[in-house]
């Protein structure tokens, strides 16, 4: 008897608690600064909004690794076929949204939520070649660009080529770090194979064809050569760490950790940003929906709030110095003119519309880094 | 119930977890590394050799060359510690040499990290001191800082050993080649060393195989070209999803390892015959 009562209130108990309190789970891939952004700012103004919930924020990690045990977790819920997934939203990189649309694992909820259609930006559309319409809001775009020293770089170099030049003439004082030391080195390569390894806009928009993937042996070797003039630098801190310490003059960043960086005195405040030609890439982030989570509502309303024009002013432009992720003109009108200025001090906006380039698609994105590791670094 | 059988009862728990927690997984990983898109082949090697022949070889050296100078430094330490004169001065470095053992690896890194940097505080303490220019400072943030990092940390676990074995040899055969007016050096070289010999190996490689599965120190020192196997792996996995490849160097890094395990079991072999 005492027995059943036990199971009777856990069986209640299993039925009751979500409905008592909501909880929301949101799982994001990113830096710490992901995890406070949700908890200090985006979760208390949304159980402010809907009292009764509760926001609980999972940081899997930076980088790639992050999303990517973002996208196991989901494939090990899909594998064992659990009903209701544990997560109810995910902030993921661009890379990875187009294998969870591929496999099924996301719902398509843009045209359900109010901001979805303050979104018209092309990679909101296509994630590397993989069509994601509906089933992404970006939370932000990034950018990288060349932080430099102008106390030691009066002119800084404008172009690739300007920087191969620069890197001939003052040794080791071009530092980037590599490929796997975080993203920003990528991007500073797969510029380097836009620039010299043939038809860039193949690169971004496909078709994958294997052969394009010959024509990269020249550009790979001049990369090498051009190496041995740089530093390399241990991650995306390291070469900031290293321009403020005045090791290197020059090297690829993320444009929002310049800015953070900057704000709060870890960098110079003379050190400035140049997007050369042809071109940097840079990537979104994404709020994406699991198929499977038990909370579909709220987990909608709770993108919706975090893409509102108001929440992109106030939390991403202003807060964290990311471009906004819904388009720009819904944001600029609730900021005042100087906070908006100063996303462009240095980058205009034109020259981000010019120079701002996607990642490549991922067949070639994944076949520059091997070519990389097998021409340049071994 | 016969006794063979309860005897296995008994060990059985302590074996499935052995079976599930360490059996399981290595013989996954180890197939894994086989795994070449469904079917079995040695895609995955010739493909990690390809990529990162450069930093097998890298990794073995700087392992190597760590492990020497892990010896080298502590010999000298526990040799002053059993045979120096100065009460005081082995007292503090008795008290002093053990430090690094609590220190995790990788907050090692990061000491490191700001302190070999060019501009960092080992150089700058030198141009302050005026031992050199600004313009002659050059970073050791490469295969330098991992060692130092290696052996700043493996040292004292080596000597503890090591210090242990040579307080309990025979104090007689220190006293009588003193009294027959050898040196400390000699009397170190000679007398003491030959008897701790197993000692060291032991310790040896037991900080061979640490060194070699340590991934946070060349993640914050160098994670660019050459690296150890260790940032490579987890490159592959975070990257690109591929566990192939990283299981394939995963098991290249144990064949590296089991080695160095040949050497210690033939050892404890050895001593448990005598």
């Amino acid at each position: 008897m005492k027995a059943k009562l036990i199971a009777a209130t856990l069986v209640t108990g299993m039925f009751c608690t979500p409905l008592a309190a909501a909880e929301l789970t949101v799982l994001t891939a990113g830096d710490q600064n992901m995890v406070d952004y949700v908890n200090e700012y985006l979760g208390p103004l949304f159980e402010k909004e809907n009292p009764g919930t509760k926001v609980r924020v999972v940081g899997t990690g930076p980088g790639d690794a992050g999303s990517q045990k973002i996208l196991e977790r989901f494939e090990a819920q899909s594998k064992a076929g659990v009903a209701k997934w544990d997560a109810d939203v995910a902030v993921v990189h661009e890379k990875f949204v187009g294998p969870m649309v591929e496999q099924e694992f996301l719902e398509a909820y843009r045209s359900k939520i109010p901001s979805g259609s303050l979104v018209t930006r092309e990679n909101a559309k296509m994630a590397l070649g993989t069509n994601v319409d509906g089933y992404v809001m970006p939370m932000f775009n990034s950018q990288t660009a060349l932080a430099y020293n102008p106390a030691l770089v009066p002119n800084p170099p404008k172009s690739y080529d300007e920087i191969v030049e620069f890197a001939k003439k003052n040794p080791k004082q071009f530092g980037y770090n590599g490929i796997k030391g975080g993203a920003s080195g990528v991007s500073f390569v797969m510029g380097w194979i836009y620039a010299y390894g043939g038809d860039a806009q193949k690169l971004m928009n496909g078709p994958f064809d294997e052969s394009e993937t010959k024509k990269w042996d020249k550009a790979f070797a001049s990369l090498k050569e051009f190496s041995r003039n740089a530093t390399l630098t241990p991650g995306n801190a390291g070469t900031l760490d290293m321009l403020s310490r005045g090791e290197i003059a020059i090297g690829p960043v993320w444009v929002d950790m310049f800015y953070s960086w900057k704000a709060n005195g870890q960098l110079p405040p003379e050190m400035k940003l140049v997007l050369p030609t042809p071109g940097m890439p840079g990537q979104p982030m994404h709020y994406v929906i699991p198929a499977k989570t038990a909370n579909a509502d709220l987990a909608q309303k709770f993108v919706a709030l975090a893409t509102s024009p108001k929440v992109q002013a106030e939390g991403i432009v202003k807060r964290f110095n990311w471009y906004p992720g819904i388009d720009a003109q819904h944001v600029q009108a609730n900021l005042d003119k100087e906070t908006w200025q100063k996303l462009f001090t240095d980058i205009s906006p034109e020259e981000l519309a010019k120079n701002g380039k996607p990642f490549p698609i991922a067949p070639y994105n994944k076949a520059i880094l091997e070519a990389y590791e097998r021409q340049v670094s071994n | 119930m016969p006794i063979q059988l309860i005897g296995f009862l008994l060990v059985a728990p302590a074996l499935a977890v052995v079976l599930l927690l360490f059996i399981v997984p290595l013989v996954s990983s180890v197939t894994g590394a086989f795994d070449v898109g469904g079917s079995y082949g040695l895609g995955n090697f010739t493909k990690a050799l390809e990529l990162y022949s450069g930093d097998i070889l890298f990794t073995l050296v700087i392992v190597l060359l760590s492990s020497g100078l892990i010896g080298l430094f502590s010999i000298m330490i526990g040799g002053y510690l059993t045979l120096g004169t100065n009460a005081r001065a082995v007292a503090i470095l008795r008290w002093i040499y053990r430090w690094p053992l609590f220190i995790p690896f990788i907050v090692v890194g990061q000491i490191l990290r700001t302190f070999l940097a060019k501009n960092g505080l080992m150089n700058n303490i030198f141009i302050e001191l005026g031992l050199m220019t600004p313009a002659a400072a050059m970073s050791f943030l490469d295969w330098r800082g991992i060692v130092v990092a290696f052996v700043w940390k493996q040292t004292p676990f080596v000597t503890l050993l090591l210090a242990g074995a040579m307080a309990s040899i025979d104090q007689s055969t220190i006293e009588a080649a003193r009294n027959l007016g050898a040196g400390r050096v000699r009397i170190l070289i000679e007398v003491v060393l030959p008897q701790v010999r197993q000692t060291l190996l032991v310790g040896l490689i037991l900080s061979f195989v640490t060194m070699m599965s340590v991934l946070s120190v060349p993640l914050m020192i160098n994670a660019q070209s050459p690296t150890m196997i260790t940032a490579n792996m987890a490159f592959r996995i975070n990257a690109h999803g591929d566990y192939g490849v990283a299981n394939a160097l995963g098991l290249i890094s144990l064949l590296m390892t089991s080695v160095a395990a040949m050497v210690y079991l033939r050892q404890t072999m050895r001593e448990h015959s005598r």
